[in-house]
Protein backbone atom coordinates (compact mmCIF):
# COMPACT_ATOMS: atom_id res chain seq x y z
CA UNK A 1 0.00 0.00 0.00
CA UNK A 2 1.59 3.23 -1.10
CA UNK A 3 0.35 6.60 0.70
CA UNK A 4 1.58 9.58 -0.89
CA UNK A 5 2.70 11.81 1.51
CA UNK A 6 1.13 15.59 1.60
CA UNK A 7 3.56 18.28 2.01
CA UNK A 8 1.76 20.55 4.27
CA UNK A 9 -1.05 18.20 5.55
CA UNK A 10 -3.79 19.53 6.97
CA UNK A 11 -3.99 17.22 10.14
CA UNK A 12 -1.02 15.68 10.95
CA UNK A 13 -1.34 13.44 14.30
CA UNK A 14 1.75 11.43 15.71
CA UNK A 15 1.29 8.62 18.76
CA UNK A 16 -2.09 10.91 19.61
CA UNK A 17 -3.49 9.51 22.66
CA UNK A 18 -6.24 10.32 24.96
CA UNK A 19 -7.09 8.01 28.40
CA UNK A 20 -10.18 9.05 30.29
CA UNK A 21 -9.05 7.49 33.53
CA UNK A 22 -8.29 3.87 32.74
CA UNK A 23 -9.77 3.80 29.60
CA UNK A 24 -7.57 4.67 26.52
CA UNK A 25 -10.11 6.33 24.08
CA UNK A 26 -7.49 7.12 21.70
CA UNK A 27 -4.50 4.72 22.03
CA UNK A 28 -1.34 6.05 19.73
CA UNK A 29 -2.99 7.14 16.30
CA UNK A 30 -0.75 8.16 13.36
CA UNK A 31 -2.02 9.58 10.58
CA UNK A 32 -2.08 12.50 7.77
CA UNK A 33 -4.75 14.09 6.11
CA UNK A 34 -4.06 16.38 2.90
CA UNK A 35 -5.59 19.79 1.82
CA UNK A 36 -9.03 18.45 0.12
CA UNK A 37 -8.97 15.17 0.78
CA UNK A 38 -11.73 13.66 2.04
CA UNK A 39 -11.30 11.00 5.12
CA UNK A 40 -13.76 8.49 6.74
CA UNK A 41 -13.01 6.81 10.34
CA UNK A 42 -15.11 3.58 10.76
CA UNK A 43 -15.52 2.03 13.37
CA UNK A 44 -18.06 0.43 16.13
CA UNK A 45 -19.56 2.65 18.65
CA UNK A 46 -16.67 3.28 21.36
CA UNK A 47 -13.76 2.60 18.86
CA UNK A 48 -12.51 6.18 19.51
CA UNK A 49 -14.17 8.01 16.76
CA UNK A 50 -15.83 10.84 18.26
CA UNK A 51 -13.18 11.44 20.95
CA UNK A 52 -10.72 11.88 18.17
CA UNK A 53 -12.82 14.46 15.98
CA UNK A 54 -13.07 16.23 19.48
CA UNK A 55 -9.26 16.35 19.85
CA UNK A 56 -9.22 18.11 16.59
CA UNK A 57 -11.58 21.07 17.11
CA UNK A 58 -10.16 21.12 20.64
CA UNK A 59 -13.13 19.99 23.05
CA UNK A 60 -11.06 17.73 24.19
CA UNK A 61 -7.20 17.65 25.57
CA UNK A 62 -4.86 15.10 24.30
CA UNK A 63 -3.27 12.62 27.20
CA UNK A 64 0.08 12.31 24.70
CA UNK A 65 1.85 12.32 21.34
CA UNK A 66 1.46 15.24 18.95
CA UNK A 67 -1.39 17.10 16.71
CA UNK A 68 -1.29 19.75 14.50
CA UNK A 69 -3.95 21.36 12.09
CA UNK A 70 -2.99 23.64 9.87
CA UNK A 71 -0.04 23.68 11.20
CA UNK A 72 -1.38 25.04 14.72
CA UNK A 73 -1.74 23.13 17.80
CA UNK A 74 -5.02 22.45 19.45
CA UNK A 75 -6.18 23.99 22.43
CA UNK A 76 -3.35 26.34 22.39
CA UNK A 77 -4.11 27.65 18.82
CA UNK A 78 -7.87 26.86 19.46
CA UNK A 79 -8.88 30.30 17.79
CA UNK A 80 -6.67 30.38 14.73
CA UNK A 81 -7.60 26.82 14.08
CA UNK A 82 -11.14 26.43 15.04
CA UNK A 83 -11.83 29.77 12.46
CA UNK A 84 -11.23 27.50 9.74
CA UNK A 85 -12.81 24.24 11.21
CA UNK A 86 -16.64 23.89 10.72
CA UNK A 87 -18.18 20.88 12.89
CA UNK A 88 -21.39 18.94 12.06
CA UNK A 89 -22.52 17.33 15.46
CA UNK A 90 -23.96 13.90 15.91
CA UNK A 91 -26.50 15.48 18.24
CA UNK A 92 -29.47 18.14 16.82
CA UNK A 93 -27.69 20.96 19.05
CA UNK A 94 -29.45 23.61 17.36
CA UNK A 95 -31.41 25.88 19.82
CA UNK A 96 -34.60 23.90 19.98
CA UNK A 97 -36.26 27.39 20.64
CA UNK A 98 -35.08 29.43 17.81
CA UNK A 99 -36.73 29.75 14.25
CA UNK A 100 -34.25 28.03 11.76
CA UNK A 101 -32.73 31.43 10.31
CA UNK A 102 -32.21 32.52 14.13
CA UNK A 103 -29.78 29.53 15.24
CA UNK A 104 -28.25 29.92 11.89
CA UNK A 105 -28.00 33.76 13.37
CA UNK A 106 -27.19 32.66 16.77
CA UNK A 107 -24.24 30.66 15.38
CA UNK A 108 -22.88 33.20 13.01
CA UNK A 109 -22.27 36.18 15.77
CA UNK A 110 -20.41 33.23 18.11
CA UNK A 111 -18.44 32.60 14.86
CA UNK A 112 -17.77 36.49 14.79
CA UNK A 113 -19.47 37.23 11.30
CA UNK A 114 -20.79 40.73 11.51
CA UNK A 115 -24.64 41.12 11.17
CA UNK A 116 -25.12 42.34 7.58
CA UNK A 117 -22.66 39.35 6.34
CA UNK A 118 -24.44 36.62 8.70
CA UNK A 119 -27.65 37.63 7.08
CA UNK A 120 -26.75 37.61 3.66
CA UNK A 121 -24.93 33.80 3.82
CA UNK A 122 -27.65 32.05 6.00
CA UNK A 123 -30.36 33.39 3.08
CA UNK A 124 -27.65 32.03 0.47
CA UNK A 125 -27.22 28.86 2.69
CA UNK A 126 -30.57 28.10 3.20
CA UNK A 127 -31.15 28.50 -0.69
CA UNK A 128 -28.46 26.02 -1.29
CA UNK A 129 -29.82 23.78 0.61
CA UNK A 130 -33.78 24.24 -0.23
CA UNK A 131 -34.71 25.29 2.97
CA UNK A 132 -35.74 28.71 2.62
CA UNK A 133 -39.13 27.90 3.36
CA UNK A 134 -38.60 26.71 6.37
CA UNK A 135 -36.51 29.78 7.87
CA UNK A 136 -39.17 30.83 9.92
CA UNK A 137 -39.99 27.38 11.46
CA UNK A 138 -39.08 26.33 14.54
CA UNK A 139 -36.08 23.55 14.94
CA UNK A 140 -38.71 21.62 16.32
CA UNK A 141 -41.17 21.25 12.84
CA UNK A 142 -38.47 20.23 11.02
CA UNK A 143 -38.08 16.67 9.98
CA UNK A 144 -34.47 15.11 11.04
CA UNK A 145 -33.26 15.34 7.66
CA UNK A 146 -34.11 19.08 7.42
CA UNK A 147 -32.31 19.46 10.76
CA UNK A 148 -29.13 17.90 9.21
CA UNK A 149 -28.98 19.77 6.68
CA UNK A 150 -29.54 22.60 9.07
CA UNK A 151 -26.24 21.83 11.03
CA UNK A 152 -24.54 21.44 8.04
CA UNK A 153 -25.41 25.18 6.66
CA UNK A 154 -24.45 26.42 10.47
CA UNK A 155 -21.04 24.25 10.22
CA UNK A 156 -20.53 26.75 6.88
CA UNK A 157 -21.35 29.95 7.93
CA UNK A 158 -17.62 31.00 8.37
CA UNK A 159 -16.43 29.43 5.28
CA UNK A 160 -14.48 26.94 6.69
CA UNK A 161 -11.95 25.07 5.17
CA UNK A 162 -12.17 21.64 6.82
CA UNK A 163 -15.14 20.41 8.07
CA UNK A 164 -15.65 17.65 10.44
CA UNK A 165 -18.64 15.42 10.58
CA UNK A 166 -19.36 13.13 13.08
CA UNK A 167 -22.22 10.11 11.43
CA UNK A 168 -23.42 13.13 9.25
CA UNK A 169 -26.43 10.35 7.93
CA UNK A 170 -27.27 7.86 11.51
CA UNK A 171 -30.67 7.93 11.74
CA UNK A 172 -31.81 9.24 8.40
CA UNK A 173 -34.03 7.60 5.10
CA UNK A 174 -32.22 6.35 2.28
CA UNK A 175 -33.62 9.60 0.26
CA UNK A 176 -32.35 11.81 2.68
CA UNK A 177 -28.67 9.67 3.38
CA UNK A 178 -28.39 10.02 -0.70
CA UNK A 179 -29.07 14.24 -1.07
CA UNK A 180 -26.18 14.93 1.93
CA UNK A 181 -24.11 11.95 0.41
CA UNK A 182 -23.99 14.32 -2.93
CA UNK A 183 -24.27 17.59 -0.75
CA UNK A 184 -20.95 16.35 0.60
CA UNK A 185 -19.33 15.43 -2.60
CA UNK A 186 -20.07 18.90 -3.95
CA UNK A 187 -18.42 20.56 -0.77
CA UNK A 188 -15.43 18.78 -1.77
CA UNK A 189 -15.27 20.06 -5.49
CA UNK A 190 -15.53 23.10 -4.20
CA UNK A 191 -12.23 22.69 -2.24
CA UNK A 192 -12.94 21.68 1.17
CA UNK A 193 -11.10 19.55 3.45
CA UNK A 194 -13.82 16.89 4.84
CA UNK A 195 -13.32 14.53 8.06
CA UNK A 196 -16.23 12.14 8.73
CA UNK A 197 -16.76 9.36 10.95
CA UNK A 198 -19.37 6.64 10.25
CA UNK A 199 -20.08 3.11 11.05
CA UNK A 200 -21.70 2.95 7.82
CA UNK A 201 -19.35 0.99 4.97
CA UNK A 202 -21.27 2.52 2.35
CA UNK A 203 -20.98 5.91 3.16
CA UNK A 204 -17.56 5.49 3.41
CA UNK A 205 -17.14 3.83 0.49
CA UNK A 206 -19.59 6.36 -1.49
CA UNK A 207 -17.33 10.05 -0.09
CA UNK A 208 -13.72 8.93 1.38
CA UNK A 209 -10.67 8.47 -0.28
CA UNK A 210 -9.15 6.68 2.27
CA UNK A 211 -10.70 5.31 5.18
CA UNK A 212 -9.09 4.43 8.89
CA UNK A 213 -10.95 1.43 10.09
CA UNK A 214 -10.77 1.71 13.77
CA UNK A 215 -11.21 0.15 17.04
CA UNK A 216 -10.51 -0.17 20.71
CA UNK A 217 -8.69 3.63 20.18
CA UNK A 218 -6.49 2.05 17.48
CA UNK A 219 -6.24 2.77 13.73
CA UNK A 220 -6.26 -0.79 12.33
CA UNK A 221 -6.48 -0.66 8.47
CA UNK A 222 -6.20 2.05 6.35
CA UNK A 223 -5.86 3.34 2.45
CA UNK A 224 -8.45 3.23 -0.12
CA UNK A 225 -11.79 1.60 0.45
CA UNK A 226 -11.48 -0.65 -2.73
CA UNK A 227 -7.46 -1.23 -2.35
CA UNK A 228 -8.51 -2.70 1.00
CA UNK A 229 -10.93 -5.00 0.09
CA UNK A 230 -9.03 -6.54 -3.14
CA UNK A 231 -6.19 -6.77 -0.05
CA UNK A 232 -7.72 -8.46 2.58
CA UNK A 233 -10.56 -10.69 0.82
CA UNK A 234 -11.84 -12.31 -2.07
CA UNK A 235 -13.65 -10.64 -4.57
CA UNK A 236 -17.28 -12.38 -4.48
CA UNK A 237 -19.23 -13.27 -1.22
CA UNK A 238 -22.22 -15.72 -0.82
CA UNK A 239 -24.01 -14.60 2.36
CA UNK A 240 -26.36 -17.54 3.65
CA UNK A 241 -27.97 -17.85 6.99
CA UNK A 242 -29.54 -21.43 8.89
CA UNK A 243 -27.70 -23.64 7.03
CA UNK A 244 -28.07 -27.10 8.74
CA UNK A 245 -24.85 -28.45 6.97
CA UNK A 246 -21.91 -27.13 4.89
CA UNK A 247 -21.71 -28.82 1.43
CA UNK A 248 -18.46 -29.98 -0.63
CA UNK A 249 -16.51 -27.05 -1.39
CA UNK A 250 -14.25 -27.00 -4.10
CA UNK A 251 -10.22 -25.74 -3.25
CA UNK A 252 -11.44 -22.03 -4.47
CA UNK A 253 -13.65 -21.64 -1.58
CA UNK A 254 -13.18 -20.28 1.76
CA UNK A 255 -15.81 -20.44 4.51
CA UNK A 256 -16.28 -18.74 7.40
CA UNK A 257 -18.84 -19.24 10.07
CA UNK A 258 -20.08 -16.87 12.62
CA UNK A 259 -23.48 -16.78 14.92
CA UNK A 260 -26.26 -18.53 12.25
CA UNK A 261 -24.48 -17.33 9.13
CA UNK A 262 -21.97 -18.83 7.03
CA UNK A 263 -19.79 -16.79 4.47
CA UNK A 264 -18.39 -17.82 1.48
CA UNK A 265 -15.04 -16.28 -0.20
CA UNK A 266 -14.14 -16.53 -3.83
CA UNK A 267 -12.11 -14.65 -6.37
CA UNK A 268 -14.50 -16.65 -9.47
CA UNK A 269 -17.91 -15.82 -9.31
CA UNK A 270 -18.86 -19.31 -11.19
CA UNK A 271 -18.11 -21.90 -7.96
CA UNK A 272 -20.32 -19.52 -5.55
CA UNK A 273 -22.87 -19.50 -8.42
CA UNK A 274 -23.08 -22.61 -8.02
CA UNK A 275 -23.05 -23.16 -4.46
CA UNK A 276 -26.08 -20.13 -4.50
CA UNK A 277 -28.25 -22.87 -6.68
CA UNK A 278 -27.65 -25.20 -4.91
CA UNK A 279 -28.42 -24.26 -1.27
CA UNK A 280 -31.71 -24.83 -0.01
CA UNK A 281 -32.07 -21.86 2.07
CA UNK A 282 -33.81 -18.77 0.85
CA UNK A 283 -31.78 -16.28 3.04
CA UNK A 284 -28.91 -16.44 0.83
CA UNK A 285 -27.33 -13.16 -1.12
CA UNK A 286 -24.51 -13.38 -3.36
CA UNK A 287 -22.53 -10.27 -3.76
CA UNK A 288 -19.25 -8.44 -4.05
CA UNK A 289 -16.86 -7.68 -1.33
CA UNK A 290 -17.47 -4.62 0.02
CA UNK A 291 -16.07 -2.27 2.94
CA UNK A 292 -18.49 -4.16 5.39
CA UNK A 293 -16.48 -7.61 5.01
CA UNK A 294 -12.96 -6.39 5.83
CA UNK A 295 -14.13 -4.13 8.64
CA UNK A 296 -15.81 -7.31 10.01
CA UNK A 297 -12.80 -8.85 9.32
CA UNK A 298 -10.77 -6.46 11.32
CA UNK A 299 -13.01 -5.95 14.34
CA UNK A 300 -15.17 -9.41 14.42
CA UNK A 301 -18.41 -10.15 13.87
CA UNK A 302 -18.68 -11.11 17.40
CA UNK A 303 -21.30 -9.47 19.69
CA UNK A 304 -18.18 -8.88 21.39
CA UNK A 305 -18.06 -5.01 21.87
CA UNK B 1 -29.63 20.98 -4.72
CA UNK B 2 -29.75 24.11 -7.29
CA UNK B 3 -27.51 23.92 -9.90
CA UNK B 4 -27.46 27.70 -11.18
CA UNK B 5 -24.40 29.39 -9.44
CA UNK B 6 -25.56 32.64 -8.54
CA UNK B 7 -22.89 35.17 -7.18
CA UNK B 8 -23.91 35.31 -3.95
CA UNK B 9 -23.42 31.15 -4.02
CA UNK B 10 -20.17 31.59 -5.45
CA UNK B 11 -19.06 33.63 -2.36
CA UNK B 12 -20.40 31.41 0.31
CA UNK B 13 -16.63 29.93 -0.48
CA UNK B 14 -15.04 32.51 -0.23
CA UNK B 15 -13.11 33.75 2.81
CA UNK B 16 -14.73 35.54 5.14
CA UNK B 17 -13.47 38.44 7.94
CA UNK B 18 -14.25 36.97 11.26
CA UNK B 19 -14.22 39.14 14.15
CA UNK B 20 -13.03 36.79 17.41
CA UNK B 21 -11.72 39.54 20.11
CA UNK B 22 -13.14 38.97 23.30
CA UNK B 23 -15.80 41.54 23.05
CA UNK B 24 -17.20 40.07 19.72
CA UNK B 25 -17.32 36.42 21.16
CA UNK B 26 -18.56 37.83 24.82
CA UNK B 27 -21.32 39.74 22.71
CA UNK B 28 -22.01 36.71 20.80
CA UNK B 29 -22.61 34.23 23.68
CA UNK B 30 -24.57 37.20 25.69
CA UNK B 31 -26.88 37.41 22.14
CA UNK B 32 -27.21 33.90 22.25
CA UNK B 33 -28.64 33.68 25.70
CA UNK B 34 -31.11 37.14 25.06
CA UNK B 35 -32.72 35.66 22.10
CA UNK B 36 -33.51 31.76 23.41
CA UNK B 37 -34.84 33.95 26.36
CA UNK B 38 -36.81 36.40 24.93
CA UNK B 39 -37.99 33.98 22.81
CA UNK B 40 -40.40 32.37 25.84
CA UNK B 41 -40.32 35.78 27.63
CA UNK B 42 -43.97 35.67 29.56
CA UNK B 43 -43.25 31.57 31.23
CA UNK B 44 -39.41 32.93 32.20
CA UNK B 45 -40.07 36.09 33.42
CA UNK B 46 -43.50 35.90 35.51
CA UNK B 47 -42.88 33.58 37.91
CA UNK B 48 -39.19 36.00 39.18
CA UNK B 49 -41.38 38.85 39.06
CA UNK B 50 -44.57 37.73 40.65
CA UNK B 51 -42.41 36.11 43.77
CA UNK B 52 -40.47 38.67 45.36
CA UNK B 53 -44.53 40.73 44.99
CA UNK B 54 -45.57 38.03 46.94
CA UNK B 55 -43.50 38.58 49.74
CA UNK B 56 -43.38 42.39 49.41
CA UNK B 57 -46.97 42.23 49.91
CA UNK B 58 -47.15 39.56 52.25
CA UNK B 59 -44.66 41.00 54.75
CA UNK B 60 -43.96 44.20 54.24
CA UNK B 61 -47.07 45.35 53.67
CA UNK B 62 -48.84 42.61 55.48
CA UNK B 63 -46.92 41.98 58.36
CA UNK B 64 -45.68 45.30 58.42
CA UNK B 65 -48.97 47.30 59.29
CA UNK B 66 -48.55 45.33 62.38
CA UNK B 67 -45.45 46.52 63.51
CA UNK B 68 -45.00 50.00 65.30
CA UNK B 69 -44.20 53.11 63.28
CA UNK B 70 -40.80 53.30 63.73
CA UNK B 71 -37.44 52.89 61.13
CA UNK B 72 -35.91 50.05 60.79
CA UNK B 73 -32.11 50.55 60.19
CA UNK B 74 -33.30 54.24 59.46
CA UNK B 75 -35.86 53.22 57.08
CA UNK B 76 -39.74 52.54 57.21
CA UNK B 77 -40.04 49.36 57.12
CA UNK B 78 -41.37 49.02 53.30
CA UNK B 79 -39.09 50.27 52.14
CA UNK B 80 -36.52 48.38 54.18
CA UNK B 81 -37.61 45.43 52.56
CA UNK B 82 -38.15 46.02 49.58
CA UNK B 83 -34.32 47.57 49.34
CA UNK B 84 -33.26 44.07 50.52
CA UNK B 85 -35.74 42.04 48.04
CA UNK B 86 -35.12 43.59 44.75
CA UNK B 87 -31.32 42.68 45.17
CA UNK B 88 -32.49 39.20 46.90
CA UNK B 89 -34.66 38.86 43.07
CA UNK B 90 -31.21 39.37 41.48
CA UNK B 91 -30.18 36.39 43.23
CA UNK B 92 -32.74 34.31 42.58
CA UNK B 93 -32.49 34.84 38.72
CA UNK B 94 -28.77 34.29 38.47
CA UNK B 95 -28.76 31.07 40.70
CA UNK B 96 -31.51 29.56 38.85
CA UNK B 97 -29.76 30.46 35.12
CA UNK B 98 -26.56 29.02 36.02
CA UNK B 99 -27.97 26.05 37.78
CA UNK B 100 -30.57 24.39 36.21
CA UNK B 101 -30.81 25.99 32.95
CA UNK B 102 -27.28 26.30 32.37
CA UNK B 103 -27.41 21.64 33.13
CA UNK B 104 -30.08 21.57 30.70
CA UNK B 105 -27.47 23.16 28.07
CA UNK B 106 -24.34 21.48 29.01
CA UNK B 107 -26.02 17.73 29.18
CA UNK B 108 -29.36 18.26 27.49
CA UNK B 109 -29.61 20.79 24.79
CA UNK B 110 -25.58 20.54 24.02
CA UNK B 111 -25.15 24.01 23.60
CA UNK B 112 -21.71 24.22 25.14
CA UNK B 113 -21.17 21.69 22.44
CA UNK B 114 -21.90 23.86 19.56
CA UNK B 115 -20.09 26.66 21.07
CA UNK B 116 -16.69 24.24 21.39
CA UNK B 117 -16.69 24.10 17.60
CA UNK B 118 -16.46 27.48 17.23
CA UNK B 119 -13.37 29.73 17.86
CA UNK B 120 -15.14 30.71 21.31
CA UNK B 121 -12.78 29.84 23.96
CA UNK B 122 -14.33 28.70 27.19
CA UNK B 123 -13.89 31.49 29.45
CA UNK B 124 -16.15 33.51 26.90
CA UNK B 125 -18.60 31.32 26.84
CA UNK B 126 -19.22 31.46 30.59
CA UNK B 127 -18.12 34.84 30.60
CA UNK B 128 -20.64 35.60 28.42
CA UNK B 129 -23.21 34.01 30.49
CA UNK B 130 -22.60 35.50 33.44
CA UNK B 131 -23.32 38.98 31.78
CA UNK B 132 -26.16 37.65 30.34
CA UNK B 133 -27.61 36.37 34.60
CA UNK B 134 -26.25 39.72 35.04
CA UNK B 135 -28.14 41.73 32.79
CA UNK B 136 -31.24 39.80 33.74
CA UNK B 137 -29.97 40.68 37.61
CA UNK B 138 -30.33 44.53 36.48
CA UNK B 139 -33.65 44.69 35.24
CA UNK B 140 -35.45 41.85 38.00
CA UNK B 141 -33.95 44.45 40.50
CA UNK B 142 -34.84 47.16 38.56
CA UNK B 143 -38.09 45.80 37.77
CA UNK B 144 -39.10 45.59 41.60
CA UNK B 145 -37.63 49.36 42.57
CA UNK B 146 -40.26 50.14 40.14
CA UNK B 147 -43.19 47.75 41.42
CA UNK B 148 -42.49 48.70 45.06
CA UNK B 149 -42.29 52.33 44.65
CA UNK B 150 -46.21 51.85 43.48
CA UNK B 151 -46.63 50.56 47.03
CA UNK B 152 -45.78 53.77 48.42
CA UNK B 153 -42.00 52.73 48.32
CA UNK B 154 -39.71 56.18 48.50
CA UNK B 155 -36.39 56.26 46.50
CA UNK B 156 -33.86 58.77 46.86
CA UNK B 157 -32.05 59.91 43.35
CA UNK B 158 -29.30 57.43 44.62
CA UNK B 159 -31.90 54.74 43.44
CA UNK B 160 -30.25 55.26 40.12
CA UNK B 161 -27.52 52.67 40.60
CA UNK B 162 -30.07 50.34 41.80
CA UNK B 163 -29.56 48.10 38.08
CA UNK B 164 -25.77 48.53 39.47
CA UNK B 165 -26.65 46.60 42.44
CA UNK B 166 -28.59 43.89 40.89
CA UNK B 167 -26.25 43.56 38.18
CA UNK B 168 -23.04 42.89 40.23
CA UNK B 169 -25.41 40.81 42.62
CA UNK B 170 -26.40 38.62 39.56
CA UNK B 171 -22.83 38.21 38.26
CA UNK B 172 -21.47 36.91 41.67
CA UNK B 173 -24.50 34.46 41.72
CA UNK B 174 -24.27 33.22 38.60
CA UNK B 175 -20.94 32.39 39.34
CA UNK B 176 -21.49 30.49 42.38
CA UNK B 177 -24.13 28.88 40.16
CA UNK B 178 -21.37 27.82 37.80
CA UNK B 179 -19.99 26.29 40.75
CA UNK B 180 -22.22 24.39 42.02
CA UNK B 181 -23.29 23.35 38.55
CA UNK B 182 -19.76 21.93 37.56
CA UNK B 183 -20.13 19.42 40.98
CA UNK B 184 -23.45 18.12 39.78
CA UNK B 185 -24.07 15.21 38.41
CA UNK B 186 -28.13 14.71 37.96
CA UNK B 187 -30.57 17.95 38.22
CA UNK B 188 -32.35 16.88 41.33
CA UNK B 189 -29.36 17.41 43.18
CA UNK B 190 -29.87 21.40 42.73
CA UNK B 191 -32.92 21.14 45.12
CA UNK B 192 -29.90 20.75 48.26
CA UNK B 193 -28.72 23.65 47.12
CA UNK B 194 -31.57 26.00 46.27
CA UNK B 195 -33.11 24.25 49.95
CA UNK B 196 -30.00 24.21 51.70
CA UNK B 197 -28.16 27.50 50.57
CA UNK B 198 -29.69 29.59 49.00
CA UNK B 199 -33.49 30.29 50.89
CA UNK B 200 -31.19 30.89 54.58
CA UNK B 201 -29.63 33.36 52.74
CA UNK B 202 -32.68 34.87 51.04
CA UNK B 203 -34.41 35.04 55.03
CA UNK B 204 -31.17 35.36 56.62
CA UNK B 205 -28.56 37.98 54.86
CA UNK B 206 -30.60 40.96 56.32
CA UNK B 207 -33.43 41.10 53.54
CA UNK B 208 -36.50 41.26 56.52
CA UNK B 209 -34.87 41.69 59.20
CA UNK B 210 -31.41 43.22 60.58
CA UNK B 211 -29.17 40.04 61.16
CA UNK B 212 -26.28 42.17 62.86
CA UNK B 213 -25.99 43.52 66.21
CA UNK B 214 -27.17 40.55 68.25
CA UNK B 215 -23.67 38.49 69.01
CA UNK B 216 -20.48 38.90 67.60
CA UNK B 217 -20.22 35.32 66.00
CA UNK B 218 -23.34 36.16 63.75
CA UNK B 219 -21.71 39.64 62.61
CA UNK B 220 -18.57 37.63 61.56
CA UNK B 221 -20.62 34.86 59.65
CA UNK B 222 -23.02 37.87 57.90
CA UNK B 223 -19.83 39.35 56.77
CA UNK B 224 -18.76 36.46 54.99
CA UNK B 225 -22.43 35.29 53.35
CA UNK B 226 -21.95 36.99 49.65
CA UNK B 227 -25.74 37.99 49.89
CA UNK B 228 -24.79 40.54 52.85
CA UNK B 229 -22.94 43.09 51.21
CA UNK B 230 -25.11 43.77 48.25
CA UNK B 231 -28.17 44.19 50.42
CA UNK B 232 -26.04 46.64 52.73
CA UNK B 233 -25.19 48.96 49.29
CA UNK B 234 -28.82 48.68 48.28
CA UNK B 235 -29.78 50.05 51.41
CA UNK B 236 -27.33 52.48 51.42
CA UNK B 237 -28.80 53.59 48.09
CA UNK B 238 -32.24 54.21 49.93
CA UNK B 239 -30.69 55.86 53.14
CA UNK B 240 -28.76 58.22 50.48
CA UNK B 241 -25.84 57.60 53.40
CA UNK B 242 -22.43 56.87 52.73
CA UNK B 243 -20.00 55.47 55.36
CA UNK B 244 -16.41 53.85 55.59
CA UNK B 245 -18.68 50.50 56.40
CA UNK B 246 -20.37 51.14 52.46
CA UNK B 247 -17.28 51.08 50.69
CA UNK B 248 -16.41 48.15 52.66
CA UNK B 249 -19.30 46.02 51.74
CA UNK B 250 -18.52 46.98 48.20
CA UNK B 251 -15.21 45.95 48.57
CA UNK B 252 -16.17 42.62 49.94
CA UNK B 253 -18.86 42.34 46.84
CA UNK B 254 -15.86 43.16 44.20
CA UNK B 255 -13.38 40.84 45.82
CA UNK B 256 -16.12 38.09 45.54
CA UNK B 257 -16.86 38.74 42.52
CA UNK B 258 -13.25 38.66 41.45
CA UNK B 259 -12.76 34.91 43.25
CA UNK B 260 -15.60 33.39 42.56
CA UNK B 261 -15.47 34.46 38.85
CA UNK B 262 -12.36 32.88 38.45
CA UNK B 263 -12.75 29.43 40.21
CA UNK B 264 -16.40 29.08 38.45
CA UNK B 265 -14.37 29.41 34.82
CA UNK B 266 -11.76 26.77 36.37
CA UNK B 267 -14.18 24.39 36.76
CA UNK B 268 -16.66 24.90 33.89
CA UNK B 269 -13.74 24.05 31.61
CA UNK B 270 -12.77 21.22 33.27
CA UNK B 271 -16.42 20.04 33.12
CA UNK B 272 -16.81 20.65 29.68
CA UNK B 273 -13.53 19.95 28.17
CA UNK B 274 -14.53 15.99 28.52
Amino acid sequence: MTLTRPNNPVVLARGLTKEFGDLKAVAGVDFEIASNECIGFLGPNGAGKTTLMRIIYSAVEKTAGDLTVFGMEPMRQRKEINARVGVVFQDNNLDQELRAADTLLVHALYCGLDRRTARRRIATLLDWMELSEKAKSTIRALSGGMVRRLMIARALLHSPRLLILDEPTTGLDPQVRHAIWALLRDLKRRGLTILLTTHYMEEAQQLSERVMIMDHGQIIRSGEPNTLITHHLERYVLQASGLAEIPALDGKVRHEHAGDADYFYSNAEEPLQALYDALPTRHVVLRHANLEDVFLKFTGRGLSQ
Amino acid sequence: MNTRESPELAELWAPVALRTGLVWSLFGVWYRHVRVYCQTFLANATPPILEPLFFFTAIAIGLGSYMSKGLFDGLPYPTYVASGLLVASAMFTAVFETTYNTFVRLIYQKTYDAMLGTHLRISEMFIGEMLFSATKGAVFASVVLLITLLFGVRPTVWCLFVPVIGFLTAYMFAAIGLIVTSYVKTITNFSFFSTGVITPLFFFSGTFFPVRGHHWAIDTISMLVPLTHPIELSRALFKAEFTLATGMHLAMLLAFIVLLHSISLRRMAKRVLR
